[in-house]
């Protein structure tokens, strides 16, 4: 009796969690002009379709950019934070900790608003740099969190040995810890990417002419037609993130870190 | 080094921003028809001023609120909105005044669209009837009370009451109930009693497209500017001819205040009412002209709202008083419709 | 924890720094926009004039009606999911949790967007019932609060079952088949055994899927329109459609308040019967 329900439960939950999805992958191989489900004949079309609308690839560099350098600046705020708060007795570390995790709780729509009134316009600040500080604002709490629970499995002492043997501060942390947490910081790195690549409500309100990533293009695409376009690019995006994360998984065994 | 890197990138990227500024307009437009549209205007005008347009889409409404937020360090140049929301940024004082002597066509404008806000404020560009557009295979539309018959119960869509055709929707409608267009409380409290029987109100034509084309919706009013879309889908669509006539509108063309660009956007409100331009967006079915010189053929014309008579015939809200009621309309919208 | 304390802050204060500027600083202005009356001085007039407003009520009662409704469903769910995960051999389990996580990793644009084609007039769903004569014209699904509710519970209830698996790897191996050789029946074994064990994953849990459905805008956009409005969109609107800076402030505060509160209530639920 016990194999048969197990199965059963997990089958819907998964089916109700992937099923949509695979729909719409199938629903991008349309050959028809409309979105269907089963497609109407099978084309790659709207596949290719998609690399041709200029929005998208203007939308999606600017995504990739604020996913790759948003996180970098992140990881260059968050790396040195997570080692102090890790390896000294702060004044005021709690404090720290929950200023920086801040990003994490304030809803996105409310970050976005916030800073379109109270940074971009008054300070005459660039949609793009608003974009830029956003997204490394909503990154840093992950770079700090999972960077400093891979300082946690790293023992101080071996810092403290290479001090001992002549070397300065600095060169412990890049000779002994840099190498050790490195599978830490690239964990992060991805868990940021993704998070930033697919960030949606933040980015809302900081939109300009010209300005978009990519969600915010999709959806403004989507608001002037359903064609099996959005449905082909959703997939490739989906591949995109899944496939960055398997390799990381094969390659690191990401998930530890996560 | 490597902190270096993305500094580097993003003061690159700021940059060649900041470089491409010199040749560069920005213009706020519609969202419906992006594509007919870059080919009948933005492609060749850009060719001609040798400059980039850099274009923010969206319905009337909502632009109008962005240059409104805006307004202190103007982000759009130029702008075509509905001549209330024109207006509504006309007596806030973020809108310049346009001198017509820089736009060599004007003479060739209907006497209505030259004018139309005052001051010379703004500039009318596009005339469009508004009717109601429907699936013929499924139902007949005589009048605009049709729109919350049984026939249409669960199947009509209404323009949302912010945007531009909402307070034709409800000048129609309270005119189909013998109402004088004074008064639109009672039209709104029946719209409130159908409200379940109205699938959802959209706020820019190219999502009631989208939703007709989907078979969400099978009947709803719109502007005649929408109707490409619905003219080359596989389904049957009809534009309605209801008793109570179409009511109608125009879009002007508006430069906000200070802007700086100024030299550039009047170059682009020059072309696009030009004879040529006008013909062309005419020819590609989006906009019907303001310029009184455009020739069309009887088919293209068939699809677009041309000729003086037609446009004599529509039944138009003045955009005063259209500002004036707004704030109770949706007061009263919000409480007795979207509940 | 070997070296001096001041030494260390040069390197922390950076990120605090950064974040407290560009990000609390901004957000904290915005809240108390709805906190200042026409003369700059403190008044709670937004608050009132907000909650006048009987649409206002509505989205704000839907919105907290929706995402306890998200939260339960998912929890019910996650429960039974979670408990089948655990008890698979480990081989398996790992391949079904990567299934799990798999959708949090693609874009809610794109996970939303899937309904449309199953929930449409025309989509899959609609298909099946008339194709099977169940009705002559095809639902309507889409803009209805069902709507939201399915595309919300998919989305978050990712962020259940993760939780409670991780809670039940916590509880002994026999302490189940125990309560059941003792002569407990299923419903006792779940609410004296399992629910105890657990409650720290239901609590994060909770917390999760609650704030996530609260603070979800792509969802209530595309399948609930300008008729399903919730908090998130009402605040889009308020500021795209009407300039209304003090109504999208009160929002913000609203959001935050509810998000805090349903972490406090669960965490002391949780900790209650110790």
């Amino acid at each position: 009796m016990k194999a048969f329900p197990i199965w059963l439960i997990l089958g819907a939950t998964l089916t109700f969690l992937i099923g949509p999805f695979l729909i719409v992958i199938f629903a991008g191989l349309s050959a028809g002009e409309a979105l269907a489900f089963p497609p109407q004949g099978l084309s790659l079309k709207w596949y290719a379709k998609v690399f041709t609308v200029e929005s998208f690839r203007a939308s999606f560099a600017l995504s990739m950019f604020l996913a790759v350098f948003g996180t970098l600046a992140a990881l260059i705020l968050g790396i040195p934070a997570a080692y102090a708060l890790n390896r000294y007795k702060l004044p005021g570390a709690e404090t720290i900790r929950t200023v920086v995790a801040a990003p994490i709780i304030v809803p996105g729509i409310i970050v976005g608003l916030s800073l379109l009134r109270y940074f971009v316009v008054p300070l005459n600040v660039s949609i793009l740099v608003a974009l830029f500080v956003t997204h490394t604002a909503l990154v840093l709490p992950y770079a700090v969190r999972v960077v400093s629970s891979s300082l946690n499995n790293l023992r101080a002492d071996m810092e403290e040995a290479a001090v001992i043997l002549g070397c300065t501060r600095l060169q412990a942390f890049i000779k002994v810890v840099l190498p050790n947490i490195r599978g830490g910081i690239l964990a992060a790195f991805i868990l940021g990417f993704v998070a930033s690549f697919n960030e949606v409500p933040a980015s809302l309100f900081l939109s300009g002419p010209g300005v978009r990533t990519l969600p915010i293009d999709m959806l403004s695409y989507m608001e002037i037609t359903f064609d099996p376009s959005v449905a082909a690019l959703s997939a490739l995006l989906a591949f995109m993130s899944v496939g960055i994360v398997f390799l990381a998984e094969r390659l690191l065994g990401f998930s530890r870190y996560v | 080094m490597k902190t270096f890197i993305p500094f580097v990138a993003l003061s690159a990227a700021l940059a060649a921003n900041a470089a491409a500024a010199e040749g560069k307009l920005t213009i706020s437009v519609y969202s419906f028809a992006q594509d007919a549209y870059k080919e009948a205007l933005y492609d060749p005008f850009e060719e001609i001023c040798d400059c980039e347009l850099v274009i923010e889409t969206g319905n009337s409404v909502e632009r109008m609120a962005k240059i409104e937020a805006n307004a202190a360090d103007p982000v759009i140049d130029m702008a075509v909105i509905s001549s209330h929301d024109a207006l509504s940024l006309a007596q806030k004082g973020l809108l310049q005044p346009i001198d017509t002597s820089k736009l060599s066509s004007f003479d060739k404008l209907y006497p209505a669209a030259q004018d139309p806000l005052g001051d010379n404020m703004g500039v009318g560009y596009t005339f469009y009837a508004s009717s109601i557009v429907y699936r013929e295979d499924l139902v007949t539309i005589d009048s605009w009370g049709d729109l919350l018959g049984d026939d249409l119960a669960g199947n009509v869509s209404l323009p949302n009451i912010t945007g531009t055709q909402g307070p034709l929707t409800l000048m129609m409608l309270d005119k189909a109930a013998g109402g004088d267009a004074s008064d639109f409380t009672g039209t709104i409290s029946d719209i409130g009693a159908h409200a379940d029987d109205i699938v959802t109100f959209y706020s820019r034509s190219s999502e009631l497209a989208q939703l007709m084309n989907q078979e969400e919706v099978i009947a709803a009013p719109v502007g005649r500017f929408a109707w490409s879309r619905f003219k080359s889908s596989p389904l049957p669509f009809a534009w309605a001819e209801p008793k109570e006539g179409q009511a109608g509108g125009m879009n002007v063309m508006i430069m906000t205040a200070n802007n700086g660009n100024e030299e550039l956007a009047y170059k682009l409100m020059d072309y696009w009412l030009s004879t040529e331009a006008q013909t062309r967006i005419a020819e590609a079915l989006i906009d019907s002209p303001a310029n009184m010189d455009v020739t069309l053929s009887d088919e293209i014309a068939e699809n677009l709202t041309y000729g003086a008579d037609l446009i004599n015939s529509l039944n138009i809200l003045p955009p005063s008083t259209i500002i004036a009621e707004r704030d109770a309309w949706v007061d009263q919208w919000n409480t007795e419709v979207i509940r | 924890m070997f070296l001096n304390r001041t030494e260390g802050l040069p390197l922390a204060l950076p990120a605090a720094l950064f974040t407290f500027l560009v990000f609390l600083v901004p957000v904290g202005i915005l809240l108390s926009v709805a906190f200042q009356n026409v003369g700059g001085g403190f008044s709670l007039q937004g608050y009132v004039d907000f909650f006048a407003q009987p649409l206002n009520r509505t989205v704000f009662l839907r919105t907290l009606k929706l995402g306890v409704l998200v939260a339960a469903v998912s929890a019910v769910i996650g429960y039974a999911a979670a408990f089948c995960i655990v008890s698979l051999p480990a081989t398996s389990r790992g391949r079904v949790f990567g299934l799990i996580v798999l959708p949090l990793m693609i874009s809610p644009v794109a996970r939303t967007y899937a309904w449309i084609v199953i929930l449409g007039r025309s989509g899959i769903v609609n298909d099946v019932i008339v194709g099977l004569g169940l009705s002559r014209l095809p639902i309507r699904f889409l803009f209805t609060e069902t709507a939201v509710f399915i595309g919300l519970l998919q989305l978050f209830l990712p962020l259940m079952i993760i939780s409670l698996v991780s809670a039940m790897e916590n509880v002994p191996k026999d302490a189940v088949p125990a309560a059941r050789v003792l002569g407990a029946n299923w419903m006792q074994v779940f609410f004296r055994v399992i629910l105890p064990l657990t409650k720290e994953g239901l609590v994060v849990g909770g917390t999760l899927v609650f704030t996530g459905a609260l603070t979800a805008y792509i969802t209530p956009a595309i399948l609930g329109g300008s008729k399903v409005l919730m908090l998130e969109t009402l605040l889009y609107q308020k500021v795209n459609v009407s300039n209304d800076f003090v109504s999208a402030s009160v929002i913000a505060m609203i959001l935050i308040v509810m998000s805090f509160s349903a972490n406090l209530l669960l965490k002391r639920i949780a900790t209650a019967k110790r």
